[in-house]
């Protein structure tokens, strides 16, 4: 049954080389998302020479960040000279892999700042949760693939998707990581809708929310974590404490103005008002140093690298290359609005890093597997 | 599932995807809706935000005006001082508290403990305020902190100006010591403008009192680019341009004064005095120029300036020598003798005596039902008013004064000389002495005077009371022949960079209107004092200075009549009594006048005389070289152009005093209104 998704059968052959009708089809070939990749990543790298342009943090950040797009690129490139139907075959084995690894981090893992997210190996670190999202994505393509349900899901059937998405997420939630695992949550709602969900299922399932959010907040919430959504709705309530963050954040966004400080002459960034400023918070950094005009050109090309996904995902004619492709865009976006919206002060803060911009090997590498699989699924045919 | 049913779904799917693109427009929207909201319509607001964040406004004190003597020689100085500084709460939020805390021990040589414990200390203020942990650091240690100062968040080293008397504790009480303002004071002084804030410098006491307001000076603003941790940006670029609208203020620096005080003449009293307690006051007579004042024991302004710690400040306020009070203007005393220079005008000039007029001394009298003594035991024989100014006759003075109408005659002549009041030296706290009068007397006590009251004022004691400077002062009238000038001490006022901006004339307060004959007779008497073949003090001759003046023993308690003869020095201490001397040299047309109190030093001639002594021989020989210069009296000695002395005998100090007897029922000192206590 893995075989029935082989809607491009033509000479499929595994590991194999390019044709030579290469050249002439190269017109034909979808650049669009390397190109907004390399275009977003040289605007972070940019921006990441600047905020980790302080005089007590190490200045060689940004080299850290180049080696590990030299990685994704390898891996863009590896994933290329697969045809995504392998991927479908692999999907669920992709995504034990990664559970195994979610395990282990909780048992081996290297602790930093309180959580335990990273797996060291050789002189890096990687962050399995970061991976988790795409093999998550993957899998439920592979799930939906060959699930169909006639007038929408019912609660029933979403207990299986719902599973392969509960598990990793909850191991997530054990680091503790928030953030990731609201955008696991959150991905999966975005591709269970976009099944379509049964009408009357929705709305006990909007009940139910209602209900269990007030008894998650009491009992399933770290005090920390508290603490962040109380400083939401009311930063001054401790302004030099938990509001400090958002409330430096929004600072350094609005004093950005029309035009910015100008790179490298944000203060808020430059003389540590701002915690993070290189990870979670790097768009505040950016939009401090230039302003509306800059903030509104990032967006825009954010808003283009999603339609552009989104289009991928429109062109796709199968199942799988669909869910896969629609999921991977639902992934950036939230990502971009979770973030972009923490950082604005219309979002609690959860430590969800902004694709290319926020410095972080895993998160690159996560984002840059995703337009793999896109560039992926819009050149299908010339896969072999 | 059949290939042709996944197209299908895959169609149906894709009918969804206008929904999808209608969210994400909403979702950016949002996102873009917020940039306007923050970066346009509050941008401004945002970006004052983020300019007070870096932009801190720091002061930068004005150097306080310094103090110079009158050959310039520097008084009281600002000194840069280290101290080492937390701010609690960049100790806090780097999270690094322990590992700051243990490279500052090591690096300033402090246990942790006792770090902690300062911090403890000031816990209950607000943790952005500087916690002071160890002040006057060495050079060594200012430098070792600096050079860590990044790796140590929320520590840092504090330059603060100490103001330093160059000369330790000379003269302290006169020039005074600066001191934190306290919170009830800020209102008043900020009442017309904010012009002190907490933990500036005020004035406390001396000139820096009363000068406040031209030494102070206005202190500069200038804004600094800071970090989240209060750390100074370094080189923090030009381009970087600060607020237009933040104040920067230069500093205006406060004035210095150049005073009318000769630290030579001042050290030599200091010397003089050694371990006694009491004051002293130099006067120029011409022009009322403080050229020496001083107050004994003392203690070092610049332990006030930084604060004093608590223990410090008890053992100077339990000193049963009182080291904080200033003796010269705050303390009031019986002059004891001294007066009878005065009542001998008050004589003179009311005419009840002339230069011939003499009175048999047999060495008591009586009054009333009493019998009051005179301090020779055998009597002087017969005086004339020379004669018992030299010898200090007491019943030459007590006769003389049973001639006069009533004790408001000498009183008089001692409000014409500006004692019973203040001398209005420009200095806090004078207080004004008492010079009674029957008018008084009725309204202090309800009683009539009594002639036996009048015996003990003629004599300078009883009610009478007199500051050091006041009598300076009025010998000063007396070396002038009637004119009394203000006490001031300041020569000149200038810029800090010493441009002056004020000279400060002399001005006439009194003009006692004393006839010459009466101030010849008066000024030999004082001569004869020193240089008489009977004097109280022949032994304080200084030859070829011309020196005279009058010796004075004050005594504080009533001695019942059988003890009169006692040895001073075998009383307790603090029942000795005072000596006073009041000199002044030369005789002839004085040019300083100094008055000498000794508390509990028993003898005005032994006790306070030799002190003025040696600061008119430093004065004279200082500033008038070419007649007073060692060399050339020695000189005009050789040359027989200086008489000798001749003294009819070798007396010892103890048989030429001049200790005022008194006999039970008088009225001690001790019971009058002491000026007001600090």
């Amino acid at each position: 049954m893995t075989y029935t998704s082989m809607e491009t059968p033509v000479d499929y052959n595994e590991g194999g080389i390019r044709s030579t009708a290469f050249d002439e089809d190269l017109k034909k070939f979808n650049w669009t998302p390397i190109i907004m990749e390399i275009t977003l990543f040289l605007i972070g790298i940019f921006n990441l020479l600047s905020a980790t342009a302080v005089e007590d943090k190490s200045l060689g950040l940004y080299k850290t960040q180049l080696m590990w797009f030299g990685i994704g690129a390898v891996l863009t490139i590896i994933i290329f000279l697969f045809h995504y139907s392998f991927l479908s075959r692999i999907a669920y084995f992709v995504y034990f892999a990664n559970l195994f690894l979610l395990v282990l981090v909780l048992i081996v893992g290297r602790s930093s700042l309180g959580a335990k997210r990273w797996l060291g190996f050789g002189g890096m670190t990687m962050q399995p949760s970061e991976f988790m999202k795409i093999s998550m994505i993957i899998c439920l393509a592979k799930f939906f693939e060959t699930d169909n349900v006639i007038g929408g899901y019912r609660l029933r059937d979403m207990v299986l998707p719902g599973l392969l998405v509960a598990i990793p997420a909850a191991l997530i939630m054990l680091q503790p990581d928030l953030g990731t695992a609201m955008i696991c949550m959150l991905v999966f709602g975005s591709i269970m809708l976009f099944m379509k969900v049964n009408t009357k299922t929705l709305l006990i399932l909007a009940l139910v929310a209602l209900i269990a959010i007030p008894l998650a907040y009491k009992y399933a919430l770290k005090p920390y974590q508290k603490q962040r959504i109380v400083s939401f709705i009311d930063p001054m309530s401790d302004p030099k404490g938990s509001g400090y963050n958002s409330i430096q954040s929004m600072i350094a966004v609005g004093s950005g103005k029309l035009v910015g400080k100008g790179w490298k002459k944000g203060t808020q960034s430059h003389y540590n008002f701002l915690p993070e400023h290189h990870t979670d918070f790097i768009f505040s950094v950016f939009s401090e140093e230039w302003g509306f005009i800059g903030c509104t050109l990032l967006l825009a090309l954010y808003m283009i690298f999603l339609l552009m996904s989104l289009s991928i995902a429109y062109q796709s004619n199968d199942k799988f290359a669909m869910v896969l492709t629609f999921g991977i865009t639902s992934l950036f976006f939230w990502h971009i609005f979770v973030n972009m919206g923490m950082v604005m002060g219309i979002l609690p803060i959860v430590g969800v890093p902004l694709p290319f911009m926020s410095y972080g090997g895993s998160s690159l590498l996560t984002s840059m597997i995703g337009v793999a699989l896109l560039l992926n699924v819009a050149n299908k045919k010339f896969m072999f | 599932m059949s290939f042709l049913g996944n197209e299908e779904q895959v169609r149906e799917l894709q009918e969804r995807f206008r929904l999808l693109y209608f969210v994400l427009f909403i979702g950016l929207g949002l996102l873009s809706s917020r940039m306007i909201y923050l970066q346009i319509l509050r941008g401004d607001l945002m970006r004052r935000y983020s300019e007070d964040n870096r932009i801190k406004r720091v002061k930068i004190p004005a150097p306080r005006g310094m103090f110079f003597d009158r050959n310039r020689v520097l008084l009281m100085d600002n000194r840069p001082a280290f101290d080492l500084e937390i701010i609690p709460q960049y100790l806090k939020e780097s999270g690094q508290r322990k590992e700051v805390l243990d490279m500052l021990s090591r690096l300033v040589n402090m246990k942790v403990e006792e770090i902690e414990e300062k911090l403890e200390k000031l816990k209950a203020q607000p943790s952005f305020m500087p916690v002071k942990i160890k002040t006057d650091l060495n050079r060594d240690e200012v430098a070792r902190i600096e050079s860590w100062r990044i790796a140590m968040p929320g520590v840092s080293v504090e330059m603060e100006i100490e103001r330093t008397n160059v000369f330790g504790d000379v003269a302290s009480h006169f020039l005074g010591y600066i001191g934190a303002v306290t919170t009830s004071e800020l209102p008043v002084l900020n009442k017309k403008e904010k012009r002190y804030e907490m933990g500036d410098n005020i004035g406390k006491i001396g000139i820096e009192k009363q000068l406040e307001d031209e030494l102070r000076g206005i202190d500069g603003q200038d804004v600094v680019e800071v970090d989240a941790l209060g750390r100074r940006i370094r080189n923090s670029d030009a381009g970087r341009v600060l607020d237009e609208e933040t104040p920067k203020r230069p500093v205006t620096p406060g004035k210095n004064m150049v005073l009318t005080i000769d630290q030579d003449v001042q050290l030599a009293a200091v010397k003089a005095f050694g371990e006694k307690v009491g004051a002293l006051v130099a006067i120029n007579p011409k022009n009322g120029e403080i050229i020496a004042m001083i107050s004994r024991p003392s203690f070092d302004p610049t332990e006030f300036s930084r604060g004093i710690s608590p223990t410090r400040w008890k053992q100077l306020i339990d000193d049963e020598n009182h080291p904080l009070r200033d003796k010269t203007i705050q303390d009031h005393y019986p002059p004891g003798s001294t007066f009878k220079a005065i009542t001998a005008i008050a004589g003179l000039e009311e005419g009840v005596i002339d230069e011939k007029t003499t009175f048999g001394c047999s060495g008591s009298l009586k009054v009333g039902n009493r019998v009051i003594h005179c301090h020779k035991k055998g009597g002087h024989g017969n005086v004339d008013v020379v004669k018992a100014l030299e010898q200090s006759c007491d019943v030459f003075f007590y006769k003389l004064t049973q001639k006069l109408k009533s004790i408001d005659d000498v009183s008089k002549w001692a409000f014409a000389l500006g004692l019973g009041q203040k001398t209005g030296i420009d200095l806090p706290r004078e207080t004004s002495g008492l010079v009674p009068t029957e008018e008084w007397k009725m309204r202090r006590f309800g009683e009539p005077w009594n002639q036996g009251e009048s015996m003990y004022v003629a004599i300078g004691q009883g009610f009478l009371l007199t500051t050091v400077v006041q009598l300076a002062n009025a010998y000063a009238g007396i070396a002038n022949g009637g004119p009394i000038y203000k006490p001031h001490y300041i020569k000149s006022v200038e810029s800090y960079e010493g441009d002056i901006i004020q000279d400060i004339k002399p001005e006439i307060i009194h003009q006692a209107k004393i006839s010459e004959k009466t101030i010849a007779l008066v000024k030999q008497g004082l001569s004869n004092v020193i240089n008489g073949a009977h004097g109280t003090a022949t032994f304080l001759n200084l030859p070829g200075m011309e020196f005279g003046g009058k010796t004075g023993t004050a005594q504080l308690f009533k001695i019942s009549s059988d003890k009169i003869y006692n040895k001073c020095e075998n009383m307790k201490y603090n029942q000795r009594h005072h000596g006073v001397f009041v000199g002044m040299a030369p005789m002839s047309d004085p040019k300083i006048v100094v008055a000498v109190l000794g508390e509990h030093v028993c003898h005005g001639n032994t006790g306070a005389g030799p002190i003025a002594r040696d600061v008119i021989k430093t004065y004279l020989e200082k500033t008038f070289p070419e007649e007073y210069a060692p060399k050339v009296i020695a000189e005009k000695i050789k040359a027989n152009k200086i008489a000798v002395p001749v003294r009819a005998s070798k007396r010892t100090a103890d048989e030429s005093e001049d200790v005022f007897i008194s006999q039970p029922g008088v009225i001690p000192p001790a019971d009058l209104p002491k000026s007001e206590d600090e």
